[in-house]
């Protein structure tokens, strides 16, 4: 994937995850691409009123967090629209698949009236997200009730854990859990927090106490870290 | 009678004869891991498998292969290849061990620790043919694309027509994921680093 984005290809989202977005409140920004007064007559909520031919005009108007989810739609896909935003350097811009006639038929809800033309955007952290200074404690001083689980590969593990960390690699956890004590709370780390984002999802769902790193770690060989804010 | 017999006797022997061919000694005793054998055809003197532990007290190192766990006698003069001790091989990492003498008393040579899995050049479909595939669609193109990172990172956003199959939950979405029709070109592709 990084590959097809550095080539400038475009990426799409699903009508359902932005229903899912917009469901669970996570963050982001959609911007209804059409004129003003086509847009007024139905827009999907939230939306901020960009039309097309105004884009280029309103780099300004766009969050300083580059990492900030972005979704763009008009009546179609619009590429062109695609290439100036991530030309300014939105690495997670995305066309709503289909446009909107694919919300529609999909049965998304619109409103109508007035949209806003100022984009707010406010990064929340995403459920069960462990604070830094929390893991780094955590890491130094261990806790009896809490166990650190690395869901890296052992190929990546064996090259240096958190002492006392436990390995399970992500995509044996589903046969693993049993081996995870249910009265502990449980901290899950890979490298960049998408493993470990995804095996709190797991956990979670089997009833376990579990937080998750959304950061990249490195790891040394005498169990040495170093975390960085994604 | 007598006829009905006589087939699963040829069955059994069939199975026999499959099961010898696909690593096993001569005693019987199974030398390649199931999932070894997808890459590693069975060799003399060399067992794969998942690695279990080293005692060092006893120098022996316990490979299992399957079920059956091999236990394999070394000395200081044992070749390690893909980590630094034996101290340093994760419990179940797949390793290789080529060893002398006879099957009931081996003694380890050399040991390799599995690599990471590299995938070969003609397996991998480049970006600019990945976009002629896209602008064909799946349809015409007669390929899937799947996203095999988490959903959450899939409805962030993801290559047009891909669908979502997450790779951790391979074993329980593939029947539903996977098509019928073998001569499909199935493409995967992940977030890089993860």
């Amino acid at each position: 994937m990084p590959e097809w984005k550095k080539a400038g290809n475009l990426i799409v989202s699903e009508t359902a995850a932005l229903k899912d977005f917009i469901g669970k409140d996570i963050a982001h920004v959609l911007v209804d691409l059409r004129k003003t007064e086509t847009a007024e007559k139905g827009y999907i909520q939230g939306a901020v009123s960009i039309p097309a031919a105004a884009l280029a005009a309103a780099k300004d108007r766009f969050p300083a967090d580059k990492t900030a989810p972005i979704i763009l739609y008009s009546e179609k896909e619009d590429e062109a629209a695609y290439r100036t935003v991530t030309g300014w350097g939105y690495k997670n811009t995305s066309v709503l698949s289909g446009g909107l006639a694919a919300w529609k038929k999909d049965s998304g809800k619109l409103v109508s009236g007035k949209l806003t033309t100022a984009i707010s955007y406010v990064p929340k952290p995403r459920p069960g997200e462990i604070a830094i200074e929390e893991f780094k404690a955590l890491a130094e001083k261990g806790d009896p009730k809490k166990i650190i689980l690395d869901v890296r590969d052992r190929d990546e593990a064996m090259n240096g854990m958190i002492i006392g960390a436990v390995n399970i690699p992500a995509g044996e956890l589903h046969d693993r859990m049993k081996e995870l004590p249910k009265d502990k709370e449980i901290i899950t780390h890979c490298v960049t927090g998408i493993r470990a984002e995804s095996a709190y999802d797991d956990l979670k769902e089997a009833g376990y106490k579990v937080k998750f790193l959304n950061a990249i770690i490195q790891i040394d060989k005498e169990g040495k870290y170093e975390i960085t804010k994604k | 009678m007598v006829r009905k017999l006589s087939v699963p006797i040829a069955v059994l022997a069939i199975f026999a004869a499959v099961i010898g061919t696909a690593g096993l000694t001569y005693a019987g005793k199974p030398t390649v891991a199931s999932a070894c054998r997808q890459c590693h055809p069975a060799q003399d003197k060399v067992i794969r498998g998942n690695f279990v532990s080293a005692t060092e007290k006893f120098k022996t190192l316990q490979v299992a292969v399957g079920s059956l766990v091999w236990v394999v006698k070394y000395g200081d003069d044992l070749k390690i290849a893909g980590a630094d001790s034996l101290a340093a091989v994760p419990k179940d990492k797949e390793v290789a061990v080529t060893y002398t003498g006879e099957e009931k008393t081996p003694y380890a040579v050399s040991l390799s620790v599995k690599p990471p899995a590299q995938i070969p050049d003609e397996k991998q479909v480049k970006t600019d043919e990945m976009q002629k595939l896209v602008e064909m669609g799946p349809e015409k193109g007669n390929y899937i694309l799947f996203d095999a990172r988490p959903a959450p990172r899939f409805n962030e956003g993801h290559v047009p027509f891909a669908v979502s199959f997450p790779q951790p939950a391979f074993d329980k979405l593939k029947d539903r994921l996977l098509p019928k029709e073998k001569d499909k070109l199935l493409i995967f592709y992940c977030g890089g680093v993860t």
